[in-house]
C-alpha cells in the first residue's frame, strides 16, 4: 500500500468512527434536550418546536396534587431503601470480598441476582408473596422490594473500593496496635466512602426510578412517581409532565456534577 | 464475637457473619417469593389447589402466547444490534479523547442511564410523533408532505430502547477497549495491515469481553423494559412485560402469570447464559492470540 | 463488636417497620381512593369533584386512581376483605358484573340529601348514576373535510392508516363492536359479523388505544384523525383548541348511565359517600354541564343546556329517545371472550 493511500485509508477509517460516534452521543443527548425545550411550549401539545414559550407548565406543577402526592412517596422509599441498602450492603460487601470462600462466591452471585433476573418476575413475586403472608401492600412493602432491587449497587461499588484497599495498610494499623473497629472507622471507612456513596447514589436512583417493582406494589394510597407519570403519559398525554421531566433531568444532571466532584463517579464506572 | 472462620491473626478480612443481615433478607423477601413464584406455576388452576404443568402446556402450546415470546426475543436482538454499532464508536472515540473529553463523554452516556425511564421515554413520544421534531423537519424540507408513521411502530420502538439501553452497552466498551495494549493496533498498523482491517482483525476481537458484556445487560434491559415498550410500541404491540402485567393485573390469573414470569426469566437466563459462554470463549481465544 | 453490629442493624430495621411507618396501621392512615375513568373523566373529577369533597369533608385527603371498570374489578376481586379502592366507577357492564360479585356496598338512600332529585333512571340502590355517556364518531376536522355521517365511514379507504380505536375493555370499544356488529346483521349476542368487519378495518387503523382517554391523547398528538369516540372524552382538548368534533352516527349514537359504588369492605365508607353526595349535587352537576366538561348532568334540578342541548338532547326523554341503549346483560355473557379473541387477531 502506498503511503497515500495508506493515510487515505486511515482518514477513512477515523471519519467514519468519529461521524457514527458523534451522531450516537447526539442521539443519545437529544431527546434529553427535547425534553427540556417542550417544557417551555406555551401551547397543549408536544408540537416541536413550540408554537410559543412559557413558564405555564411549571405553574401547574405547583397544583399538580397528584404528582406532588407520588414524588413525595417515591422520594421516602427511595431514601429508605437506598438507607437499608447502605447498612446491609456494606457490611455483606466487607464479609465476601477478599474471601476465596465458596459460601462468600455463592453469596456473591445471590446478592447480584436482582441485576440480571427480570425485575418484573420478581415485582410479581413479592405481591404474591406479602399476600401469602397477609401483609397489605404499603409504603414497608415497597421499601422491601427496592431494597432487594437496589442492594446490588451499594455491594457491587464497595467490593470494587475494598479490592483497591492495601491490606498491609490494615496490617500495619494492627500492628500499631489499633483495634479493628478503630482501623475499620479510621482507615478502611475513609478510603471506601468513595465507592459507597457513588455506590449509594445509583441505589437511590434506581429506586426513585424503579417501574417493575412499583408496578405491583403501588396502589393508589402509595403512588409512585414513574407509574403515576406512565399513567398520566398514556391516559392524557399532560405537558405538565414535559415540566416534571425537564425538572427531574436538571437534578439529575446536578446530582451527577455533585457526584463526579466528590467521587468521581465518571472513573468508577467505566474504570 | 470470634469469627471461626478465619484466622484470629488475619487482619485483612471480615467474618462471613457480616453478611448474614443480608443474606437473611434475600432468603426471606426474595428467594422465597420467586420459590412460591415458582411453586404457583405448577398448579393447574386459578386458585392454585390443582398440580400440574398446566400452565406451561397451555402457554408453550399456544401460537399467540410463543408469539409474544418470539417477538419480545427478536426486539431485543435487533435492540442489542443497534446499541453496538452506535455504541462502539462511542467507546473507541473515548478512549482516543483526551482527558476533559472523556469525562464529558463519559457524563452523556451516564445521563440517561441516570434520568427516569419515563423520561426518557416520554422524550420519544415528542420526537417521534406526526407533529413531533422528525416530521416537522422533514415537511419543512419538503421531503414528505404527508407525517410519517414512526410511534408504534417496531422501527421506532428498537431506536427509543436502543437510546434507552445505549449507557449499559458503552461502559463495559469503554472498560474493555480500555485495557487493550495501544501497542498491539499500532504494530498491526505499521505491518501495512491498514486501520479497518486493524481494527477488525485486532481491536474488535480484543474487545470481545466488553461487547460480551455490554450485549447481555443490553438484551436484558430491552427485553424487559415496561415503560418504553408500553408508550413508543402503543396498545397493539404486546411483549412479554406487558403480556406477564396483564394477566396478574387485568385478569388476575396468577397461575397463569406466574408461568408467564418463570419461562420469561428462564429465556433471560439461557440468553445470559449464551453470552457468558461466548464471552469465556473468545477470553480464551483472546489470551491464545 | 460484630454482636454490636448486628443489633443496630436489627434494631434499624424494626425502628423502622414499628415507629416510621404509621402506614402499617394502613387502614385508617390511607387516603379515600377514587377510582375515576382516565382523561376527561379524570380532569373533570379533579378540578370540580375533588374541591367540592374536600369541603363537604373538611379537607379529607383524597386520591384519584384513574383505570378502566374493567381494571377496578380485577383489583377490587383480588383483595375483597382489604379493597385498595373505595369508590368505583362503571359503565353498564361492568357495574352488573360487580353487583353480581358482590363487590359493592349499599348506597344509604336515606342518609343522601340528594338522591331523591336524580332523575328515575338514575336510581339504583347499589350505586346511583352521576352522568350519562354518549358514544359517537369523532374527528378531526383540518383533516377530514366532510364530516362522517355513519360507522361505515371509518371503512372508507381515504382515511388508511388514520382511523383508531380501543380494545374491548373499554365501554367504547365493546359497545362499538356491538353497533358494527347490528349494522352487519349481528347483535349483542352475536358479534361475529362485527369481527368480520374489523378484520376488514386493519388497513384503516394507526393505532389501538388501552382506553378512551389514550384514544383523545392520539387525536392532541396527531396521530389519528377519526375514530368511534365518547362525546365528553375530546371536549377538554377541544377546548384548548386541539381540532377535534363530534358527530352522531346516522344509525344512532350509545348512550349509558355510569353509576358511582361504595366498595364492600372500604376502610373510608363515611368518606366514600360524602364523595358520591358531592358527585349528585346540582352545584357539581351545573359545574360540570358548563364548558370544558359538559357532562349529561342526572340530577333532575340540572337543566340541559348549551352545547349538550344542541349536540345531544335537551332533557332525559329526547336522551333515551334518540340514542341506542345496548343490551348489557346479553354483552356480559361473552364479553370476556370477545376481549381475548379481540386482543389476539388485532396487531397492525
Amino acid at each position: 500500500m502506498s503511503r497515500k493511500q495508506h493515510n487515505l485509508e486511515a482518514l477513512s477509517f477515523h471519519i467514519a468512527m468519529t461521524v457514527i460516534a458523534v451522531l450516537a452521543l447526539a442521539l443519545v443527548v437529544a431527546p434529553s434536550l427535547v425534553v427540556v425545550i417542550v417544557s417551555f411550549t406555551s401551547g397543549f401539545s408536544l408540537k416541536f418546536p413550540p408554537p410559543g414559550y412559557s413558564l405555564r407548565w411549571y405553574v401547574e406543577l405547583w397544583n399538580a396534587w397528584q404528582l406532588q402526592f407520588a414524588a413525595r412517596n417515591s422520594l421516602v422509599v427511595a431514601l429508605w431503601a437506598t438507607g437499608l441498602s447502605i447498612l446491609l450492603g456494606v457490611a455483606a460487601a466487607l464479609a465476601i470480598s477478599r474471601s476465596k470462600s465458596v459460601s462468600a462466591r455463592v453469596l456473591d452471585s445471590l446478592f447480584m441476582s436482582p441485576l440480571v433476573l427480570p425485575a418484573l418476575a420478581f415485582g410479581l413475586a413479592a405481591l404474591m408473596f406479602f399476600s401469602l403472608i397477609g401483609l397489605p401492600v404499603s409504603l414497608l412493602t415497597l421499601i422491601i422490594g427496592h431494597t432487594i432491587v437496589c442492594v446490588p449497587y451499594v455491594v457491587r461499588n464497595t467490593v470494587a473500593a475494598l479490592a483497591q484497599l492495601e491490606p498491609t495498610l490494615l496490617e500495619s494499623s494492627a500492628i500499631l496496635g489499633a483495634s479493628r473497629l478503630y482501623t475499620f472507622r479510621r482507615i478502611v471507612l475513609p478510603l471506601i466512602r468513595p465507592g459507597i456513596i457513588s455506590g449509594a447514589f445509583i441505589a437511590f436512583m434506581s429506586s426513585f426510578d424503579n417501574v417493575p417493582v412499583s408496578l405491583f406494589l403501588r396502589d393508589a394510597a402509595t403512588d409512585m412517581l414513574p407509574i403515576r407519570m406512565w399513567q398520566d403519559l398514556e391516559g392524557k398525554l399532560d405537558v405538565t409532565i414535559a415540566a416534571l421531566s425537564s425538572i427531574l433531568i436538571i437534578a439529575t444532571v446536578a446530582l451527577m456534577a455533585l457526584m463526579e466532584r466528590t467521587t468521581g463517579l465518571s472513573k468508577r464506572l467505566a474504570g | 464475637m470470634k469469627s471461626a472462620a478465619i484466622a484470629p491473626g488475619d487482619v485483612t478480612r471480615y467474618g462471613l457473619g457480616l453478611a448474614a443481615p443480608l443474606a437473611l433478607v434475600f432468603a426471606v423477601f426474595f428467594i422465597a417469593p420467586l420459590a412460591q413464584l415458582f411453586y404457583l406455576s405448577l398448579h393447574n388452576d386459578a386458585v392454585a389447589t390443582v398440580w400440574g404443568l398446566g400452565q406451561y402446556v397451555k402457554f408453550l402450546t399456544d401460537p399467540f402466547s410463543l408469539s409474544v415470546l418470539g417477538a419480545t426475543l427478536l426486539l431485543g436482538a435487533e435492540v442489542t444490534l443497534l446499541c453496538l454499532v452506535l455504541g462502539y464508536p462511542i467507546a473507541w472515540l473515548h478512549q482516543r479523547a483526551g482527558h476533559w473529553l472523556q469525562t464529558v463523554i463519559i457524563l452523556i452516556v451516564l445521563l440517561p442511564l441516570l434520568t427516569s425511564v419515563v423520561v426518557r421515554t416520554f422524550a420519544w413520544i415528542v420526537i417521534l410523533g406526526r407533529q413531533g421534531i422528525i416530521n416537522s423537519t422533514l415537511q419543512s424540507l419538503g421531503l414528505i408532505s404527508t407525517p410519517l408513521r414512526m410511534l408504534y411502530t417496531q422501527g421506532g420502538l428498537v431506536v427509543a430502547l436502543a437510546q434507552v439501553q445505549m449507557p449499559l452497552m458503552v461502559l463495559p466498551l469503554i472498560t474493555a477497549i480500555g485495557r487493550i495494549d495501544t501497542n498491539l493496533a499500532d504494530a498491526s498498523a505499521s505491518l501495512g495491515a491498514g486501520h479497518w482491517r486493524t481494527f477488525f482483525r485486532v481491536i474488535l476481537p480484543l474487545s470481545m469481553p466488553g461487547i460480551i458484556a455490554g450485549c447481555t445487560l443490553t438484551y436484558a434491559a430491552a427485553i424487559t423494559a415496561f415503560i418504553t415498550q408500553s408508550l413508543v410500541g402503543g396498545g397493539q404491540m404486546l411483549f412479554m412485560p406487558m403480556y406477564l402485567y396483564q394477566q396478574a393485573s387485568t385478569l388476575q390469573n396468577w397461575p397463569f402469570a406466574a408461568a408467564i414470569s418463570i419461562i420469561f426469566l428462564v429465556a433471560v437466563l439461557a440468553i445470559v447464559a449464551l453470552f457468558s459462554t461466548l464471552g469465556r470463549r473468545a477470553r480464551i481465544n483472546g489470551d491464545a492470540t | 463488636m460484630m454482636i454490636d453490629r448486628r443489633r443496630l442493624l436489627t434494631s434499624a430495621l424494626t425502628l423502622g417497620a414499628m415507629h416510621a411507618f404509621p402506614g402499617l396501621s394502613y387502614a385508617d392512615a390511607r387516603p379515600l381512593v377514587f377510582a375515576t375513568f382516565t382523561g376527561s373523566w379524570e380532569e373533570a373529577h379533579k378540578a370540580v369533584l375533588v374541591p367540592a369533597f374536600r369541603k363537604a369533608s373538611g379537607d379529607a385527603p383524597v386520591v384519584l386512581d384513574p383505570m378502566l371498570s374493567v381494571d377496578q374489578i380485577a383489583k377490587v376481586n383480588a383483595a375483597k376483605s382489604n379493597p385498595p379502592i373505595d369508590v368505583m366507577l362503571h359503565d353498564p357492564g361492568p357495574a352488573l358484573v360487580a353487583i353480581g360479585q358482590d363487590l359493592v356496598e349499599p348506597f344509604p338512600v336515606e342518609n343522601s340529601a340528594y338522591y331523591k332529585d336524580l332523575i328515575p333512571e338514575a336510581q339504583d340502590p347499589n350505586g346511583p348514576a352521576p352522568f350519562f355517556q354518549v358514544v359517537g364518531l369523532t374527528y378531526n376536522p383540518d383533516t377530514v373535510k366532510t364530516p362522517p355521517t355513519s360507522w361505515a365511514d371509518l371503512w372508507n379507504p381515504d382515511y388508511k392508516g388514520r382511523v383508531g380505536i380501543t380494545n374491548l375493555n373499554s365501554t367504547l370499544g365493546t359497545g362499538w363492536l356491538v353497533e358494527v356488529a347490528r349494522m352487519h346483521g349481528g347483535s349483542e349476542a352475536n358479534v361475529d359479523a362485527g369481527f368480520k368487519a374489523l378484520e376488514a378495518l386493519k388497513p384503516n387503523l394507526a393505532a389501538v388505544a388501552a382506553n378512551p382517554g389514550a384514544l383523545a391523547t392520539l387525536y392532541q398528538q396527531g396521530q389519528i384523525d377519526i375514530s368511534p369516540g365518547n362525546f365528553n372524552a375530546i371536549q377538554i382538548l377541544k377546548a384548548r383548541g386541539v381540532p377535534v368534533e363530534f358527530v352522531a352516527p346516522k344509525e344512532g349514537a350509545i348512550a349509558f348511565k355510569t353509576t358511582i359504588h361504595i366498595v364492600k369492605n372500604s376502610p373510608n365508607k363515611e368518606l366514600a359517600f360524602k364523595l358520591i353526595e358531592a358527585a349528585l349535587s346540582p352545584e357539581v352537576q351545573t359545574t360540570l354541564t358548563e364548558p370544558p366538561y359538559l357532562i349529561v348532568p342526572t340530577n333532575a334540578k340540572v337543566a340541559m343546556t348549551g352545547e349538550i342541548a344542541k349536540v345531544l338532547a335537551k332533557d332525559t326523554d329526547e336522551l333515551k329517545k334518540k340514542f341506542v341503549f345496548q343490551d348489557w346483560k346479553t354483552i356480559n355473557q361473552q364479553r370476556a371472550s370477545w376481549i381475548e379473541k379481540f386482543n389476539r387477531d388485532i396487531k397492525i
